[in-house]
C-alpha cells in the first residue's frame, strides 16, 4: 500500500532516519577534510589566526612545493640502490610470471606501474627545501618495512599452529590477540620499563652475566628497532584473527587429500596452506601498510622521536608542525601528502580484493 | 580445524614458550603495580626478575585512589567512551536501516559519500577539527573528546550490511498491514539487531578508551584528560614524581575496562574486527 502523503514517503524517511548520522558525519569528517585541503594552500599560522582571522593568506601549492621541492635536483642510479634493487627485481619477476600466464588483468598493471614510478622516483637527489620531511618519511617507511613483515610472519606462523579444537589452542589464541586490545599509552609505559637501562626487564636479564644492556631507546642504531618489535607485539593479534579466519575457509578434502598424497609438515603449510590463503596474507599487508604508516604514539612516547631525528615519524611530524609551530597550513599539506600515499594503496587494495572475486 | 589430539609435541611446547614471553611485558606491570615503592627504587627483579609480587602490597593502588588524578581520568575515560559509544549506537543503527531499506531519493549519492569516508584517516582530518572547536570555544570538555568519534562510517558501514542481509520477506507482512519505516525498524528490525549491536558498541568503546591523538590535542587541562592522555603525561616524567609503582598501577587502572572487555566478550571483538575488514 503505498502512502501518497510526503510526510510518509520512503524519501522523508529515508532522510529522517539518516540525518543524525549526518549531523555528525558532515561537521565532523566531510567539512574537516575539504577544510584540510583548502588550509593547505594557505600560509596559516594557528595563533596569528586565532588572534586576527585575515592573517591567512593564499599561497596555492607554495607548501607542497617547499615540502618536496628542492634546488639542483639530478636523477642518480645508484642512490638507494639495495633497496632499489629489491623493487626491480620484485617488479620484473611479477612482470615475467603474467606474461607467462597472461595474465594483464588491471591490478597487474597498476602494481607494476606503481613499482616502476617508486623505483624511478627514488633515484631522485638534490637539495630538499625541507630535508626534515624526507627523514621521516624514510623512518615512516623503515618501520612499516619492518614492522608488517615481521607481523605477518609471526601471525601466519601462529595462525597455522593454532588452527586446530580444543582448549590449549584457544587460550594460546587469546593470549597473543590479547596484546592488541591495550592502549597505545599502556603498551608504551610498558615496553619503555621492559627496555630501560638500569631496572628494565633485559637489563635485569643481563645482568647475571655481567652484561650491560644497551640503552635501547637512546642509541640511534636501536631505538627504530626497538619501537619495531614492541609495536610487533601490541599489532600481532589484529592479523592472526584475519589469518584463523582465511585457514578456516580452505576446503577439508584438500588438506586430507594432500596428507593422502604424504604432505607432511612444512611441505603442506608450503605448498597447500600458504597457496591457500594467499590473497588474505596480501589483502591483511595492505591493510596493515595503511594503519602502519600513521604511526604516531610509539614514537612520539618511547624516543619523543629521537634520537635526533631517527624515530621521528610522518604523523608526529605533521603534529609538531600544527602544535609546536603552530603551521596548520604547512602541516595540513604534509597531511594531504599522507592521505593521498595511503589513498593509492587502498586503491590496491581494492584491485587485490576485485581479482580475489573474479 | 584439527583436533587437539594430534598437535605435535615440539608445537605444543614451543608455542606455549612463547605465549609465557608474550605475556611476560604484561605480567610484570601487574606485578610492579603490587609492590612497594621503595622496593622497586632499588630493584624491580626481587622475586623471580620480579614477575611475582612479593613482598606484596596494595598501597600503590590505594594512593592512586586516594591523590593524583587518575581516578577522574579514569571516569571521563568512561563518560566519553561511554558517550561516543551510545552516540554511534543511535546514529549508525538509524543510518544504517535507512541505507539497506529505504529506498530514498538521493541515497545513491550520499551513501557512497559515507563509504568514502571510511578511507579518511583521523591524521588526516585532526587538524581541521581542531581549528573547528577551537572557534566553537569548546575545548577541554568532554563532549568535544567524544564527537568525533561519532562521524567515522564504521558503524553505519556494519550496520547497512547487517540490515541488507534480513529477508525481505519479514517486513513484507508488516508492510502489507500499513506499517511505516518506524514501526518497522523499532519493532521488527532492531529487535533482530542485539547481537550485532553489542559488537559494535564493543568495539566503539574499545576504541574509543584507546584512542590518543584527539584527546591529546583537544584536552589541554589536567581535569579533562582521558586516562589514555594522562597515563602518558605521567610516564614523561615518572621518576621524580611519583615512583615505579604508583605508575604502573595506573597502567593497570587504564587497561582493567578493556581487559575486563575482552574477557567477557573476546566473541564479539573477533566477530567485530571480521567484519569491520570485509569490505
Amino acid at each position: 500500500m503505498r502512502m501518497s502523503s510526503f510526510w510518509q514517503s520512503d524519501t522523508f524517511s529515508g532522510w529522517a532516519f539518516i540525518s543524525p548520522y549526518l549531523i555528525a558525519f558532515i561537521p565532523l569528517l566531510l567539512w574537516p577534510f575539504f577544510q584540510g585541503l583548502w588550509m593547505s594552500l594557505h600560509d596559516w599560522n594557528l595563533l596569528a589566526v586565532t588572534f586576527n582571522p585575515d592573517a591567512k593568506q593564499f599561497i596555492g601549492l607554495s607548501n607542497y612545493a617547499q615540502l618536496i621541492g628542492g634546488d639542483n635536483l639530478s636523477w642518480s642510479l645508484s642512490q638507494f640502490w639495495p633497496f632499489r634493487t629489491v623493487l626491480l627485481v620484485g617488479g620484473v619477476t611479477m612482470f615475467l610470471r603474467a606474461r607467462r600466464h597472461n595474465r594483464f588483468d588491471r591490478g597487474y598493471v597498476w602494481t607494476l606501474a606503481g613499482l616502476a614510478t617508486l623505483w624511478l622516483l627514488l633515484g631522485i637527489r638534490g637539495d630538499w627545501y625541507d630535508p626534515r620531511f624526507w627523514i621521516v618519511v624514510r623512518n615512516t617507511v623503515v618501520f612499516v618495512a619492518w614492522v608488517v613483515p615481521l607481523t605477518t610472519l609471526t601471525a601466519l606462523l601462529l595462525a597455522i599452529a593454532l588452527n586446530r579444537q580444543g582448549r590449549w589452542a584457544a587460550i594460546m589464541r587469546t593470549v597473543f590477540f590479547f596484546s592488541q586490545i591495550l592502549s597505545v599509552t599502556v603498551v608504551t609505559l610498558i615496553w619503555q620499563l621492559v627496555y630501560g637501562v638500569r631496572n628494565g626487564f633485559i637489563a635485569n636479564l643481563l645482568t647475571p652475566f655481567g652484561l650491560e644492556s644497551p640503552n635501547w631507546l637512546t642509541d640511534d642504531q636501536l631505538a627504530m628497532g626497538a619501537i619495531v618489535v614492541a609495536t610487533v607485539w601490541w599489532s600481532v593479534g589484529f592479523a592472526l584473527i584475519l589469518f584463523l579466519a582465511g585457514l578456516q575457509q580452505i576446503p577439508g578434502d584438500r588438506l586430507e587429500a594432500a596428507t593422502l598424497d604424504g604432505a607432511t609438515g612444512w611441505r603442506k603449510v608450503v605448498h597447500i596452506i600458504v597457496p591457500s590463503i594467499i590473497r588474505t596474507v596480501q589483502f591483511v599487508m595492505i591493510m596493515q601498510i595503511v594503519l602502519h604508516f600513521q604511526v604516531f604514539g610509539q614514537s612520539h612516547l618511547m624516543t619523543q622521536g629521537g634520537p635526533g631525528d631517527s624515530t621521528n615519524v610522518w604523523v608526529r611530524y605533521i603534529y609538531q608542525s600544527a602544535f609546536r609551530d603552530s603551521e596548520v597550513g604547512y602541516a595540513s599539506a604534509m597531511a594531504t601528502l599522507l592521505f593521498v600515499f595511503m589513498l593509492m594503496f587502498s586503491i590496491v587494495q581494492y584491485a587485490v580484493t576485485k581479482r580475489q572475486e573474479a | 580445524m584439527q583436533s587437539d589430539r594430534k598437535t605435535p609435541l615440539w608445537i605444543l611446547i614451543t608455542v606455549t614458550l612463547a605465549a609465557f614471553v608474550w605475556l611476560i611485558p604484561v605480567i610484570w606491570m601487574f606485578s610492579l603495580s603490587l609492590q612497594p615503592n621503595e622496593l622497586l627504587s632499588r630493584t624491580t627483579a626481587n622475586t623471580l626478575l620480579g614477575l611475582v609480587p612479593w613482598p606484596f602490597t596494595l598501597e600503590n593502588f590505594q594512593a592512586i585512589l586516594a591523590i593524583g588524578d587518575t581516578p577522574r581520568w579514569f571516569l571521563n575515560s568512561m563518560i566519553v567512551a561511554g558517550l561516543s559509544t551510545a552516540l554511534v549506537l543511535v546514529t549508525s543503527t538509524l543510518a544504517g536501516y535507512a541505507f539497506a531499506r529505504v529506498p530514498f531519493r538521493g541515497r545513491n549519492i550520499v551513501y557512497p559519500l559515507v563509504l568514502a569516508g571510511l578511507m579518511v584517516p583521523e591524521q588526516v582530518v585532526f587538524i581541521p577539527l581542531y581549528v573547528f572547536f577551537s572557534d566553537l570555544g569548546a575545548h577541554n570538555t568532554l563532549p568535544t573528546l567524544a564527537l568525533p568519534r561519532v562521524a567515522l562510517p564504521i558503524g553505519v558501514f556494519l550496520m547497512t550490511q547487517f540490515f541488507k542481509d534480513i529477508p525481505m520477506s519479514l517486513e513484507e507482512a508488516a508492510r502489507l498491514e500499513g506499517c511505516g519505516h518506524g514501526r518497522i525498524f523499532w519493532s521488527i528490525m532492531l529487535p533482530l539487531a542485539g547481537p550485532m549491536l553489542m559488537t559494535l558498541a564493543i568495539i566503539t568503546f574499545l576504541y574509543s578508551w584507546n584512542d590518543y591523538l584527539w584527546p591529546l590535542v583537544s584536552a589541554q587541562q589536567r581535569e579533562v584528560f582521558t586516562i589514555t592522555v594522562g597515563l602518558a603525561k605521567i610516564q614523561g616524567n615518572f621518576a621524580q614524581s611519583q615512583g615505579l609503582g604508583q605508575l604502573m598501577a595506573s597502567g593497570v587502572l587504564a587497561s582493567l575496562p578493556v581487559i575486563a572487555l575482552f574477557l567477557i566478550f573476546q566473541k564479539y571483538i573477533l566477530r567485530g574486527i571480521a567484519l569491520s575488514t570485509d569490505k
